[in-house]
């Protein structure tokens, strides 16, 4: 068996990853909360279905994914959570360059992820505003077969305009996971932040 | 689950609630800091590697090959007849794991689960209870230890990547000793007919919870490989992550003391 075979809770955690891959496959959401964050993450969510109902896997869909992600994530702030220190000691040109990169193999990441619509739906619970200006927003992703996924959505506000920071799916963080992943392929790399910028292109060209 | 490997390993290890509690001990004294799980204690880092490479070999020449044959070609019924099998056999540890946790109500419901699913439910393979509205919950002593430790729930310890088993860590590690010791069909199994009976049921039923948690996991891991530039210390962080994230329910299903913590790592990034 593997690695991941064996327990109850590595289960959570698949659910988990696939939430994420999930996530954007969701819904017609219908149980509108009355915040705007849970109007905003209703109307994504609408949105990706759209797309994943009038495009198969390809360049195509790839685009529209990249424009979701351009549009409604605050990828620059995502990016830059993701390097974590490192982001501080890498010039703007090799900062651009990253964010450039990462956007790029985060929506080819998503346009693969989906084959076609399954039937999900996104119901939005409740939403916590906090002092710094973060909405938490709970979700649940019914699927057809199968427990609800939690879904959580941090929402901030820049300049009037809600954009999406996280996704935590059963707990488990995108920006924190990827930060996890980015700084140890760092590490092992001699501390260079180029040769990750370079995997990440040259992955996004695959 | 992966506790049936360790309670076969540890037959008579019964008094191996004792290491747990150790464990508990130890947990506590080992302090990182908070930071959402991005810096996972793991001085074994080496060889913790090592094994996740002969586990993912393993994987590829073996489990996920059967996996996806018994994903495709077993009817869903009887896929879903095993999972609830597999659970149910787990109720009792359940139970009292939520019990040691002090959530009597829970614990009975649990146990009122197992009760009918055993019986009505054909040994298990029916979830019957569900549709009364028992609804399942999952508990472990990994969780209780958390639950006690009073550390940060991303603070499990160091990391261990168990041989098989995968990612674990001290406090982890030790539940699993601890309910696999603990489990009454293996006790009663092994008192009254012996090693090799008990051998064929921890087999069997490691074997099908294994598979069926390989089969639930699929999508989520092979997600996870895919778009990670570092699938190991990926899969470290998400596994702490979601430990910890089940650990915080467990101490308290009001969500208040989560966000605060997360407004101060907002503050931090």
């Amino acid at each position: 068996m593997s690695q991941f075979a064996s327990r109850r809770h590595v289960l959570r955690l698949a659910a988990g990853a696939a939430a994420i891959a999930s996530t954007l496959s969701v819904p017609l959401a219908v149980h509108a909360a009355d915040a705007p964050a849970a109007t905003f993450i209703e109307s994504v969510a609408n949105r990706v279905i759209e797309l994943i109902k009038s495009t198969t896997p390809g360049p195509a869909r790839e685009a529209a994914f990249k424009k979701v992600l351009e549009t409604d994530f605050d990828l620059n702030f995502m990016g830059r959570s993701a390097l974590g220190t490192h982001w501080n000691g890498t010039t703007p040109e090799e900062q651009q360059r990253f964010l450039k990169a990462a956007a790029s193999a985060e929506a080819h990441a998503y346009s693969e992820r989906f084959g076609q619509y399954l039937g999900q739906t996104l119901s939005v619970g409740r939403v916590s505003p906090r002092p710094n200006g973060v909405s938490v927003v709970d979700s649940k992703l019914n699927q057809s077969n199968g427990q609800p996924i939690s879904i959580q959505w941090e929402v901030r506000d820049e300049a009037g305009r809600p954009r999406i920071t996280d996704v935590k799916v059963e707990g488990v963080s995108m920006v924190m996971t990827r930060r996890s992943d980015f700084n140890s392929y760092i590490q092992n790399h001699g501390g260079k932040v180029d040769a990750l910028i370079a995997e990440l292109e040259s992955r996004a060209k695959q | 689950m992966g506790q049936g490997f360790l309670k076969a390993a540890a037959g008579h290890l019964r008094r191996s609630a004792v290491l747990a509690v150790a464990a508990a001990a130890l947990v506590g004294g080992c302090a990182t800091k908070d930071t959402g799980a991005e810096d996972v204690w793991d001085p074994l880092e080496t060889p913790n590697r090592f094994i996740f490479s002969i586990n993912r070999a393993v994987d590829t020449i073996a489990l996920r090959p059967v996996a996806v044959l018994y994903r495709d070609t077993v009817p869903d019924p009887a896929q879903k007849g095993v999972h609830n099998a597999v659970t149910n056999l787990g109720e009792p540890i359940t139970a009292l794991n939520e019990a040691v946790q002090g959530k009597a109500h829970r614990a009975a419901t649990t146990m009122a689960r197992f009760l009918i699913n055993s019986t009505i439910g054909v040994a298990g393979l029916f979830d019957v209870a569900k549709s009364m509205g028992l609804e399942p919950s999952k508990n472990d002593a990994g969780l209780t230890i958390g639950y006690y430790a009073g550390v940060e729930p991303e603070n499990g310890g160091f990391y261990i990547m168990l041989p098989l088993l995968g990612p674990s860590n001290v406090r982890d590690a030790a539940g699993l000793v601890a309910d696999g010791s603990l489990d009454p069909f293996g006790i009663a199994i092994y008192s009254i007919w012996g090693s090799t009976p008990y051998w064929i049921y921890a087999g069997s039923r490691v074997g099908a919870t294994v598979v069926d948690t390989r089969v639930r996991t699929m999508y989520a891991l092979d997600d996870l490989e895919k778009n990670s530039v570092d699938y190991y210390a990926a899969l470290r962080s998400a596994y702490t992550q979601q430990r910890a994230e089940q650990i915080r329910q467990k101490r308290s299903p009001d969500a208040k003391a989560e966000l605060e913590r997360r407004d101060n790592l907002a503050l931090v990034r």
